[in-house]
């Protein structure tokens, strides 16, 4: 029963509700029902022989920690950017924003082509780094570097949009309160911002784990566990590669709700009273 | 240039945002006086203020504070307490952590000044309280206490009452008065309501369009504005456009002997102050400016509040 005040009625009714349900239920299906059949078609037994697989369990660590370091990198590095589109006004601002979004309209295939180019063992990069002994091409570095550029655009856009958001007169009373812009980015934008930048980081998180396309270009192995798991198609048919999909998809989606939960609230919460 | 011994001296100021211009504005005031910066919405005050703070750069001119030349330094090396119009609170941090936030940043030592300052403001029991808690009269205690906290050179308040209800704006207006009496600081307090210019300071200065009217003695310049948008900022009524010839002002049937000022012939725009208005016979010794005779057709019953004004009487 509803409490005395509150809205008699949760969810808009009549005709307006019924399209409004029906639309967005029939996309809610559409994501939905592949992942429920993916998972009803593998038993038990074959994925716990997934999961013990090493090359499976390799894959998917790698694809873990490969995906974590990018978030991080991407948040170091996105969100300075992310500062100076939402507070800065110099000319190019436009510009810059559509770089940042490139990579979102660039087809990931076409990313790893050019981050070969780029970092493979004659490219701009590669070549000098290989002569230090550094090398993009099938090596966990490559996989960063594939996972960075198509999701780096999350962990700008996010910040940005967070710090958009914040109100430039608490910026402008710190700094008149003694406070430099970097103590004013560290006690009130960023704190403030938080969220946005979290949000981020666990997006590229998302992103990163997810990526194949580029990924597979510019390091085919060591495999994350998106390749091992085309490798698997392949190699061994639907049903094998289905029990190694649905282990990805436990750990991944298991741990992208942790760090969601993580930027969302109790983490948030403890920060700012650290702050306080 | 404008000399203020040990307070404020902005000489020549000017600035840009868009196709706005401010100034040039020159002002002076000294330290314990409180200038209030009078004007319309989207005069040039707001600007003018954090300007002079630092938080906007200038096109040319000179800010000296206490004898030191501040306009070349970033707004945290100024000491300049800054009060907003909607408080500029960090929804983040405590009431206690808002207001220690400037001497932490200075790396101040806790001011024994602080608890009395906070009493004083009567906000001593929200310091544990999160400003999102706080009603509007809270909330800009706690943005002045915070703006005080830093033991400011200068105090600058950016239209600090006009988000509040009336009765919480009148308690605040009386004790912003007190507190600005008792601080040996200049300060700057800019509004566009007239009476709390009136109320919390002595000293006026009129900005429209950016650039700086008038300024002087409230005394003056309230007796004499120096144009129409002045006059009216400063409470006066327009009755409309008249003729002036040798001293009588005639606009619409009125006719008002006396009334202009030797010099003053043909077109003219003819204002009163509602407050100079005396119905009635003249008391003994007092001479009108200008009178006028009218007969009342009617009146209105006696009581404070008449059900419906009364029909306009002919002169």
């Amino acid at each position: 029963m509803s409490p005395p005040g509150a809205p008699a009625r949760r969810w808009p009714g009549g005709w307006f509700g019924a399209v409004m349900w029906t639309l967005g239920g029939l996309l809610l299906a559409f994501i939905v029902l592949p992942i429920v059949r993916l998972v009803a078609t593998s038993p038990v037994a074959s994925l716990r022989q997934a999961a013990t697989t090493a090359a499976i369990r390799d894959a998917t660590l790698l694809s873990l920690q490969a995906a974590a370091i990018t978030a991080a990198i991407a948040t170091v590095f996105g969100v300075p950017l992310a500062w100076l589109l939402a507070r800065g006004t110099f000319r190019g601002r436009g510009l810059i924003q559509a770089v940042v979004d490139l990579p979102l309209v660039v087809p990931h295939t076409v990313a790893g082509i050019a981050l070969l180019f780029l970092l493979g063992r004659t490219g701009w990069v590669g070549g000098p780094a290989g002569r230090l002994g550094i090398s993009f091409y099938g090596t966990q570095l490559g996989i960063i570097a594939a996972m960075l550029f198509v999701s780096a655009p999350f962990a700008v856009n996010s910040a940005r949009v967070a710090f958009e958001a914040i109100d430039p007169r608490l910026e402008q009373a710190a700094r008149s309160l003694g406070a430099t812009p970097w103590h004013t980015f560290r006690r009130v934008t960023l704190p403030l911002g938080l969220r946005g930048v979290l949000t981020g980081a666990v997006l590229v998180y998302a992103r990163s784990i997810s990526e194949f396309g580029a990924v597979v270009i510019i390091a085919y192995y060591p495999a994350t566990a998106p390749v091992q798991i085309y490798n698997l198609f392949l190699q061994s048919g639907l049903t094998q590669s289905a029990a190694a999909a649905v282990v990805l998809l436990i750990v991944t989606l298991s741990t992208f709700l942790v760090f969601r939960t993580l930027a969302s609230g109790r983490l948030l919460t403890r920060i700012n009273r650290a702050y306080g | 240039m404008p000399t203020a011994e040990g307070g404020l001296a902005v000489s020549d100021l000017t600035g840009q945002a868009g196709s706005f211009r401010l100034g040039p504005v020159s002002l002076a005031i000294a330290p314990g006086q409180v200038l209030a910066v009078l004007g319309p919405s989207g005069a040039g005050k707001t600007m003018l203020l954090e300007t002079i703070a630092g938080l906007r750069p200038h096109r040319s001119g000179r800010i000296r504070l206490a004898g030191t030349d501040i306009t070349s330094l970033p707004p945290e090396q100024r000491r300049i307490g800054l009060v907003f119009q909607d408080a500029a609170l960090f929804p983040h941090l405590s009431v206690a952590g808002n207001i220690r936030f400037g001497p932490k940043a200075r790396r101040q030592p806790p001011s024994p000044g602080t608890d009395p300052l906070l009493r004083r403001l009567g906000i001593t029991p929200l310091a544990a309280r999160s400003p999102r808690s706080l009603s509007g009269g809270e909330r800009q205690r706690v943005a002045l206490a915070r703006a005080l906290a830093i033991q400011p050179g200068l105090l600058l308040l950016d239209e600090p009452l006009s988000a509040l209800d009336q009765p919480t704006r009148e308690d605040l207006r009386a004790l912003l008065s007190e507190l600005l009496a008792a601080l040996d600081i200049p300060a700057v307090h800019v509004t566009h309501d007239r009476d709390e210019a009136l109320s919390i300071s002595n000293d006026l200065a009129i900005i429209i369009g950016g650039q700086l009217r008038q300024a002087g003695p409230a005394s003056h310049l309230t007796a004499a504005p120096a144009g129409p948008e002045t006059a009216r900022l400063l409470g006066w009524t327009e009755l409309g456009p008249g003729t002036a010839d040798r001293g009588t002002v005639t606009t619409g049937r009125l006719h008002l002997p006396d009334a202009a000022p030797p010099g003053i012939h043909g077109a003219v725009r003819v204002f009163y102050r509602p407050e100079d208005l005396l119905l009635g016979t003249p008391p003994a010794g007092t001479q009108a400016a200008a009178s006028l005779t009218a007969r009342p057709r009617r009146s209105s019953p006696p009581g404070p509040w008449p059900a419906s004004p009364s029909p306009p009487t002919r002169p």
